[in-house]
């Protein structure tokens, strides 16, 4: 029998979330912008620590749960727990958006570079 | 009647001649009494009386006479048997006096020639014969039997001797039997010798029915020894198909995970924990049965996933709590096995300790390797127990035979620690309960992601992973890559050169950041990557592949021709500005650097690695996560799991375009 060698992680996702599956209120939607509020520290969950490391910019929801490779509910799960100690600030897609508007020379760019796809 | 009386002076020598005076008294006496009775008697009646006194003379005088004659007599045969005695008793001496010496000189001669051997006949030639006939005959008789008990003592010594020996020679068998034989052949047998060819190889005893015994526990044993052997061989077969089947089946459940929403979610965390604790379960017979664990890792394992992929597998996983602070990552042969260990020591400490209280593990770094503590505040081990305890995980009782009923798991982890040469000890834990403190060896310990700057190593990996798993020549040189340089690797491209398939990514993205300088320095940079691709056939052609058109419109420095910022997938804006910020600065820092060594005598392949070199140290120094430079594959796979992601959780929404 050909021995299967195992490349991902071993350990399963109830033990990331503690054996929680489901998320209380969902207040994250899949592209609600996430900010850190500090710096990972060194006794925190590794996912916590990526979780913060990757918000230091607005980062998505679904772009957090691609990053960690996560299904969403398990990202969920975890930016609760980061919210619930108040290291993290869910952030409303347009704040971060609005912040400078590009001219129209920029966004016909945009519109040529999306043809060009 | 007066013959006694006569005989009786006789006894002595002087009594001969009273013997005569005393009848001629007598008869003087009797004569003078007659002589006066006569003269005393009246006168006319002396003539009788005289005549009657002569007439009583005369008849005592023959008495006396008669009595005297035979008194003589008697008195010579007296004399003539008092010779006789004297003589008798003469030959009575000689004859003991011989006898004596027959006894004490004849006698033992002749033992002592009957001794030497010597036949009976010569020996009475030998021996001066006694001169009494009956003594020649007691000789003889003497002789001859003592010649026979001669001959029977010998005879007697001879088989006693033979015997001894039989019976030396027979314990010296059983001794080495039992002490070279039998182990030899048990050993024999062990390591999987066929029975005949065992008897023919060993020493057999002389004794016949030791030779019978022996061929037949021979026999027996192997027998035993094969049933064992099948049976245990059979279970391990039977337990790798149930074991690869576990594999696959966790490996579904994670697919699933990602597909399925969060109404299922739940569901599929359950059925994943039943079939970690099936997967734990199996891998524990597997390895008592001489078989394998189901899993295998091809890279280093970061201490937080072998605790929680040790306590998934437990069924109170969440009554363990897990104090990892370290970033150490164990080797990923060993990875499995450390994982079973610790998963069978936590399971221990859930089991014997109370449902509500927690069992706590602690890691932390020393100069001996890694120690790992299990700490329960259950019941308080007894000395005996803990002694049990300690000599199971101790791995000495290797045998299925020792196993206590269903107490598998320390026996498991005796193993286990054997193998990997860690060392598991008990002692009672400050918590009241039980402490279990397994030492990791530096051996089994690669050291990880050392600055706090690339926390991305571990973790990236997984998602880069999977592209490389086809291959067989990669795990080696990424695990050597991962202890010592992959978080470098990952934080700064292009000095990951140990790494083949990396290579071909690094010198890809250079080349493609470079595409600005002109069609020439990019052909060389791609030349040099298919120079690299040969060196990793397999992963190599892959990577172009993967890699987002290097054309429509932009640059190498990560802008549209028109300045436009370019947003990769998984970046915001404002990295992606912060990025070709950089990017530019470090861009001009390195034509400058290029412009100030003209005339280096490196030949034009290494030209163009060169500045990639140098653009990769300059790059590194703010190296900060936002502005981590991402392979094409890692961008793929990201946006294949963001792809995932969004559709799993928005079904009815639209897919958005993939390329």
């Amino acid at each position: 029998m050909r021995r299967p060698v195992d490349v991902g992680a071993p350990d399963r996702l109830y033990t990331v979330t503690g054996g929680r599956s489901r998320s209380d209120g969902s207040s994250f939607d899949l592209v609600t912008l996430i900010v850190a509020e500090c710096e990972p520290s060194v006794g925190q969950q590794s996912e916590h620590r990526r979780i913060l490391e990757l918000c230091r910019h607005p980062t998505a929801v679904v772009e957090i749960a691609a990053e960690l490779s996560l299904p969403i509910t398990v990202v969920r799960i975890l930016l609760e727990d980061l919210q619930a100690t108040g290291r993290i600030v869910p952030r409303h897609p347009r704040v971060a958006a609005s912040a400078t508007l590009p001219d129209t020379a920029l966004l016909t760019e945009v519109l040529h570079g999306l043809r060009n796809l | 009647m007066t013959q006694p009386a006569d005989r009786r002076p006789d006894r002595t020598s002087n009594t001969r001649r009273t013997a005569y005076t005393l009848p001629v008294c007598l008869l003087a006496l009797a004569a003078v009494a007659g002589a006066a009775v006569t003269a005393l008697a009246p006168v006319d009646a002396r003539g009788w009386a005289g005549a009657a006194a002569a007439g009583g003379w005369v008849l005592l005088a023959v008495a006396v006479c008669v009595g005297t004659v035979k008194a003589n007599g008697l008195r010579a045969r007296t004399a003539e048997a008092e010779d006789e005695l004297l003589r008798t008793r003469a030959q009575l001496d000689s004859r003991t006096a011989e006898d004596m010496g027959l006894a004490q000189v004849t006698l033992p001669a002749v033992a002592r020639l009957a001794r030497e051997g010597v036949a009976p006949d010569e020996v009475l030639r030998q021996t001066r014969p006694p001169a009494l006939p009956s003594q020649r005959e007691l000789l003889r008789v003497c002789v001859t039997a003592l010649a026979d008990a001669e001959q029977r003592a010998v005879a007697a010594a001879a088989a006693g001797r033979s015997a001894a020996d039989d019976v030396a020679r027979m314990s010296d068998d059983v001794r080495r039997l039992a002490g070279e034989t039998l182990p030899s052949v048990v050993d024999k047998l062990r390591g999987g010798a066929s029975v005949d060819r065992v008897l023919a190889g060993m020493h057999w005893p002389q004794d016949p029915a030791l030779r019978d015994l022996t061929e037949a526990a021979v026999r027996e044993l192997a027998l035993s020894e094969r049933r064992a052997a099948a049976a245990q061989a059979a279970s391990a077969k039977a337990l790798s198909r149930v074991q690869a089947k576990s594999v696959s089946m966790l490996a579904d459940l994670r697919d699933m995970q990602d597909r399925h929403g969060e109404d299922v979610f739940g569901d599929l965390l359950a059925i994943d924990h039943s079939t970690s604790q099936l997967g734990l379960m199996t891998d524990r017979l597997a390895l008592l049965m001489g078989g394998r664990s189901s899993r295998a890792w091809n890279k280093p394992i970061v201490m937080e996933s072998i605790l929680r992929g040790a306590v998934g597998r437990i069924a109170a996983y969440q009554r363990v709590r897990l104090h990892c602070s370290t970033r150490v990552a164990v080797v990923g042969f060993a990875a499995e096995g450390v994982m079973h260990l610790l998963a069978e020591l936590t399971d221990n400490a859930a089991n014997f300790s109370p449902p509500t209280d927690e069992v706590h593990v602690y890691v932390e770094e020393s100069r001996t390797g890694v120690v790992i503590t299990i700490e329960d505040s259950g019941l308080r081990m007894s000395e005996a127990a803990l002694r049990r305890a300690e000599e199971s995980v101790s791995g000495q009782m290797t045998d299925l035979a020792l196993l206590q009923g269903t107490r598998l798991g320390l026996a498991v982890v005796g193993r286990l620690a054997v193998k990997y040469g860690m060392n598991v000890s008990y002692r009672p834990s400050a918590r009241g309960g039980t402490g279990v403190v397994v030492l990791l060896p530096p051996q089994l310990i690669a050291q990880q992601a050392q600055a706090e700057s690339a926390p991305a190593a571990t973790p990236v990996t997984t998602a880069a992973a999977p592209a490389l798993s086809g291959t067989d020549a990669v795990p080696a040189p990424r695990r050597s890559g991962d202890t010592r340089t992959a978080p470098a690797a990952h934080a700064t491209p292009a000095e990951g050169t140990e790494i083949p398939g990396h290579v071909a990514f690094e010198e890809h993205s250079t080349g493609r950041e470079r595409t600005a300088d002109g069609p020439d320095a990019h052909d060389q940079v791609a030349g040099h990557a298919r120079h690299s691709a040969t060196r990793s056939p397999q992963d190599s052609p892959g990577a172009p592949g993967t890699q987002p058109p290097a054309g429509g419109g932009t640059d190498g420095r990560g802008a549209t021709l028109g300045g436009l910022p370019v947003r990769r997938p998984g970046r915001t804006m404002a990295a992606a500005h912060a990025e070709l910020q950089e990017r530019q600065a470090a861009h001009a820092r390195d034509r400058e650097n290029t412009t100030r060594t003209p005339g280096t005598p490196g030949p034009a392949p290494a030209d163009a690695s060169g500045p990639a070199g140098t653009e990769g140290t300059a790059g590194p120094e703010g190296t900060a996560p936002g502005r981590r430079q991402r392979t094409p594959r890692d961008i793929g796979a990201g946006f294949g799991a963001f792809h995932r992601a969004s559709r799993a959780a928005d079904e009815s929404e639209p897919p958005p375009r993939a390329e």
